[in-house]
């Protein structure tokens, strides 16, 4: 086994957030090298950077003995680096076959294409990987699994010399991922290099041979799968953190929210808690989980199929976000770009859209002065800078967009806010600007959700903390009974 | 203001040229009278088509609308028009049937797009067809005429020297003016048109909204039927058919994005005025009228063309800033 | 589940046997071999114009001038056949020529300028129908040299000269539509248009050369009109856009881009024909036909769509333990 890559002291800044610092790791043919380390840990920075979709700031690629540079996808793709992104850019439109080879055939420039050598290429590389398809099908109608056994038959027709896996078993189900590691061997045993991300430490431990950890951006080491235990790797990827402050957990106030029971298929099944006035509930789990379904759920956005809700202790009917808004109750989602925010307009409407009925004025117009004033108000308790209302939100930067959008549940003044990764993406001074803050709304009274796959986030700023796995609460936490590598392990069902 | 200022000094240009070229006829009283008595017609049904543009959607069934709502109104008129009732309990019985009418195509398209989810494109193309024939069955392919006098007084009558439709026009350009940018009910049409997804995530009733949205569109379109019937004492199938792809350049070149989220009352307002002159102006200076239409698809063309350079010199600065964030 | 796609071919089938029935109850002259002829040839030109405008329907995009330009190419040839010596083959040529020239000025403004299809089509509408009827003023071209009149009445083996043409048109884009690298770019850009280029595909030149197509497609369209009819009408096929479009999405194609087939869009055109002929055949008064054709496809689409919900929620998001 030669190696096929190596990375030297790699290197991205972005503002305020030093993505990769220094890293370098070497990665052999026809193994598979498994890459770990929490969210924000450098894993998607370092592959974006393999894919040239992002350039480094410092450092050098080697492939085969040669330095290289890329400057667009498709001369990574040239070099023989194949990634499958959860976003798997593939065309549900058309036939598996077409899915795999088509890219290949528009490379000969021919005028027709050659529907027989797409077929036969197609079937061959699919019986190569051990699944059962139908090549002819079209890809629309197959599972999310069958779809990533798609884009890796793609990356082999390419004769893909790397393939890197960006979190592949994400949201598969255990029969999907024995049928996605078949593949992978066949792949191996080709002397095809795999890169490997996942959060799931026993898949990790059964597929990988090599595994390397990184750590706020740092390379923390490699180890060989024999050489290391689960509980030392999470250690090695928890580490020690400095940067947040803990809070202690309080005494809880009158019940606010009670989740009795509620199942949704493909979603989430027997959910029951409660939240109690002035408590900061954290939900946590695994990306596919179900903790943003069952968040989305509270905020009438996800009808559960059984099981009821109650809001102070009577039922409430949560069938839309507009019930959901007038019943008091907040939700500031997981992309603050696509779902938070609406980029083209300004801040002030941004922030104003949850309380437009308050900024009536006497002749059933909105109040502009008033408007200006509440919102400036806003602008002022937040720290979003720069504080201008009328520039349009999507100038502003992460940080400040999640605080708009944190702004704009606070000026409605909810009794219950649900935040969905509320600090993914923003830098250090921001995330810890936004803890405090949820916690000082929750010493004033109002029940706060917190859902995160950061764990210390979580430990930082949660009374109590509910673990969710596949769809289930595994456990609830309460007080500071537990730790981080405790949690990890609930999440990703390792131990007992 | 500034949103729609080149649109205006491309009006007052206009309005200019075709004053020096013709200024005896041009700025006759009479001319004025006539532009001021034909651009509510068409200036309703715009607004109608651009209310749904505003959302992200778009209203092919917006003159059908105005024809079915137009033969309803008609049906009962001429029926009860000429009987001994006080004519102007008739009238606005009128009035309020084919409102009537439109609440029925418009909550039939509000229905499909907004609660089953259908394309709008295709939802309106139905209801056109559908209500043609509808049309037609009462119609019996000729028209409905023979009004009482008093009912011309809506399409001909003048206040203070000012023709009577536009008076309504007016009037409905300043509600909507208010009910869109003032209020806020239209500032979550707006939201909704730029990004539907978060403005569901701001807790709006994305689609009460919308199916309101498609009413209103109705709505309007009765209102330029009731002009027109006045007008032209009569209504066939094909009642203002012929304003709806213009219904449609006239918003885009008033500045509204045709993807939704973007427009405003008065550039529309503007654009009306725009069209109107032109098609006046080259009237009077004897260009051929088929000619004029050629004009108004390549303003269209051109009008694009700039939104277009400003457009993309505004994505490539939100990508670098993007790049900048790195998020 | 994979066959949805001839499952909805197989719906439209449904609806027409069903049709078929009910006017054959009520004619008897509807069950005959000259009278589907006769439908087809009724309806060859909504039938061509169907298949350029489906190409731009499964890339997600509209062409609304498609019948100003077919009207301005019969203006064209027209003029050009009754002032100067000229034979079947040029007079075909000259069409698909100005057709292809008029349908790339569309291409180009879609493709370069990124600016939506409607809006451009819009704008060329407008300026193909005014010139067209300002160089005519609007007058008939009645004085069609005879020999392209008694070119329309050839029938081929018992068949209409016209059928041929649609023929080959439709064969023309089922096979670019099936068996091309183009013709699958052009379902991709349906499909998925942020990953297009990324597989290698040029967005660009394919979206211009749907809109030539387009424009050929017309040029043809506009022959065979003028066949038909034995005179230019520069007023003719106002509105007539509109038509082609719901035969296209009647026959299965989904507006929103990315499915759509040559078998599909004729099935469109015939259910169309069928719904006309039928009634006219069973004296049934003309309106219905737009009444049920308006119903089929609010009826149609909402069905599509509610059905895809369902599939949707059906596909398992997490695997609940």
């Amino acid at each position: 086994m030669g190696e096929i890559l190596e990375i030297r002291n790699l290197t991205k800044k972005y503002p305020g957030v030093l993505a990769l610092d220094k890293v370098s790791f070497s990665l052999n043919t026809g193994e598979v090298h498994a890459l770990v380390g929490e969210n924000g840990a450098g894993k998607s920075t370092l592959i974006k950077i393999l894919a040239g979709v992002v350039k480094p700031d410092a450092g050098e690629i080697i492939i085969e003995g040669e330095s290289v540079v890329f400057s667009h996808p498709l001369e990574s793709l040239q070099k023989g680096i194949a990634v499958t992104y959860q976003d798997l850019n593939l065309f549900p439109n058309l036939s598996i076959a077409e899915n795999i080879g088509l890219s290949q055939q528009i490379e000969t420039g021919k005028l027709f294409i050659n529907w027989k050598n797409i077929i036969q290429k197609a079937r061959d590389v699919v019986n190569e990987l051990g699944v059962e398809l139908d090549v002819n099908q079209k890809l629309g109608y197959l599972s999310i699994a069958n779809q990533q056994l798609v884009a890796i038959a793609r990356a082999m027709i390419h004769d893909a010399k790397i393939l890197i896996l960006d979190e592949p078993t994400a949201s598969l189900a255990k029969k999907d991922v024995e049928n996605l590691f078949k593949a992978i061997n066949v792949l191996k045993k080709k002397g095809i290099a795999i890169i490997f991300v996942s959060h799931k430490l026993d898949e990790i431990f059964e597929i990988s041979d090599r595994i390397s950890v990184l750590r706020n951006g740092k390379y923390m080491g490699t180890y060989a799968v024999e050489d290391v235990t689960k509980e030392e790797l999470i250690s090695y990827m928890v580490g020690r953190k400095v940067h947040y402050k803990k809070y202690e957990a309080r005494e809880a106030g009158e019940v606010l929210l009670e989740v009795r029971n509620i199942s949704k298929r493909g979603n989430y099944k027997n959910i029951s808690f409660n939240l109690h006035k002035g408590e900061v509930l954290g939900i946590t789990g695994l990306v596919g989980s179900g903790r943003t379904e069952v968040a989305q759920t509270i905020f009438g956005n996800n009808l559960p199929e059984s099981g009821e809700i109650l809001l102070e202790g009577k039922k409430v009917d949560l069938t839309s976000t507009s019930k959901a808004l007038e019943y008091g109750i907040g939700y500031v989602p997981e992309n603050r770009q696509t779902e938070g925010l609406v980029l083209d307009k300004s801040l002030e409407t941004n922030i104003s859209v949850t309380i437009l009925e308050e900024l009536i004025g006497k002749v059933k117009t909105i109040d502009k002065k008033k408007t200006r004033k509440t919102v400036k108000k806003w602008i002022e308790v937040m720290g979003i800078n720069p504080p201008y209302p009328e520039m349009d939100v999507g100038q502003f930067s992460g940080g400040n967009q999640q605080k708009a959008v944190i702004a704009k549940w606070l000026a409605r003044n909810p009794k219950l806010l649900i935040v969905d990764e509320p600090t993914s993406g923003i830098d250090v001074g921001a995330k810890s600007e936004i803890h405090s803050l949820l916690r000082e709304l929750a010493n004033d009274g109002m029940g706060i959700i917190v859902v995160s796959s950061e764990i210390p986030e979580i430990l930082a700023i949660c009374d109590r903390i509910l673990v969710m796995r596949r769809g289930r609460i595994v456990c609830e936490l309460k007080g500071n009974e537990y730790t981080q590598k405790e949690i990890l392990n609930k999440a990703m069902g390792v131990g007992k | 203001m500034k949103k729609y200022k080149h649109l205006f000094i491309v009006f007052i240009a206009i309005f200019i040229l075709l004053s020096l070229l013709s200024p005896s006829r041009f700025l006759s009283l009479n001319n004025l009278q006539t532009m001021l008595a034909q651009v509510p017609e068409f200036g309703i049904i715009t607004l109608g088509m651009m209310i749904v543009i505003l959302t992200g959607g778009i209203n092919l069934s917006i003159t059908s609308a105005s024809a079915f709502s137009g033969i309803m109104a008609a049906s009962f008129l001429v029926k009860y028009g000429h009987s001994d009732f006080n004519i102007f309990l008739i009238i606005l019985a009128t009035v309020i049937i084919a409102i009537l009418a439109a609440i029925f195509t418009g909550v039939l398209n509000g229905t499909i797009i907004a609660y089953i989810g259908v394309t709008p494109i295709i939802v309106t193309l139905g209801t056109k067809i559908l209500l043609e024939g509808i049309c037609i069955r009462f119609t019996k392919g000729g028209g409905i005429s023979n009004y009482p006098e008093e009912f011309f007084y809506l399409g001909s009558g003048t206040i203070f020297g000012i023709p009577v439709p536009f008076v309504i026009f007016a009037l409905i350009v300043i509600f909507l003016y208010i009910l869109l940018e003032k209020t806020s009910w239209g500032t979550k049409v707006y939201f909704i048109g730029s990004n539907e997804t978060a403005a569901n995530f701001s807790g709006i009733n994305v689609r009460k909204i919308k199916m309101q949205v498609y009413i209103i569109s109705s709505i309007l379109s009765a209102a330029a039927a009731i002009i027109m019937m006045s007008r032209y004492n009569s209504v066939k199938a094909n009642l203002g058919s012929s304003y709806l792809l213009q219904s449609i350049a006239a918003s885009v070149l008033g500045g509204t994005n045709i993807a939704g989220g973007k427009g405003s009352v008065f550039g529309t307002v503007i654009a009306i005025g725009i069209i109107q002159i032109i098609s006046s102006g080259l009237n009077i200076l004897n260009v051929n009228r088929f000619i004029t239409d050629s004009i108004m698809g390549l303003i269209l063309i051109v009008v694009l063309l700039i939104n277009s350079f400003q457009n993309n010199h505004q994505l490539s600065s939100l990508f670098s800033f993007r790049k900048k964030v790195g998020s | 589940m994979g066959s949805i796609f001839k499952k909805k071919e197989a719906n439209i089938i449904l609806v027409m046997i069903v049709l078929s029935i009910l006017i054959s109850l009520r004619s008897e002259a509807y069950f005959s071999v000259e009278n589907f002829i006769d439908i087809f040839k009724s309806n060859t030109v909504l039938a061509i114009l169907s298949m350029g405008m489906l190409m731009a329907i499964i890339t997600g995009g509209i062409d609304v001038s498609i019948a100003a330009t077919t009207v301005a190419v019969t203006v064209i040839t027209g003029k050009l056949m009754v002032n100067f010596d000229m034979n079947i083959v040029t007079v075909i040529i000259t069409a698909a020529v100005c057709g292809i020239i008029l349908g790339a000025i569309n291409g180009f403004f879609i493709s370069k300028f990124r600016i939506p299809p409607i809006v451009v089509t819009l704008g060329t509408l407008s300026i193909y129908r005014g010139l067209t009827l300002f160089f005519t003023n609007g007058r008939w071209i009645t004085n069609i040299p005879l020999w392209f009149q008694d070119f329309g009445d050839i029938k081929p083996l018992g068949l209409p000269i016209q059928l041929y043409f649609l023929l080959g048109v439709a064969l023309l884009s089922h096979i670019i539509l099936n068996y091309t690298i183009l013709g699958r770019g052009i379902y991709a850009i349906g499909g998925n248009p942020e990953a297009t280029n990324r597989v290698g595909f040029k967005k660009e030149r394919i979206e211009l050369f749907i809109y030539s197509y387009i424009g050929f497609v017309s040029g043809i369209a506009a022959v065979v009109h003028s066949s038909i009819v034995k005179m230019v009408d520069p007023g003719a096929l106002s509105g007539f856009e509109m038509e082609v479009v719901a035969a296209v999405v009647l026959g299965g194609a989904n507006i929103l881009g990315g499915e759509g087939s040559v078998g599909g869009a004729l099935l469109g055109v015939l259910m169309l024909g069928i719904i006309n002929n039928g009634l006219i055949l069973a004296r049934i008064p003309t309106y219905w036909q737009q009444i049920i054709v308006g119903f089929i496809i609010l009826a149609a689409v909402s069905f599509d769509v509610l059905q895809r919900k369902r599939i949707e929620r059906s596909m398992l998001k997490i695997d609940v333990e």
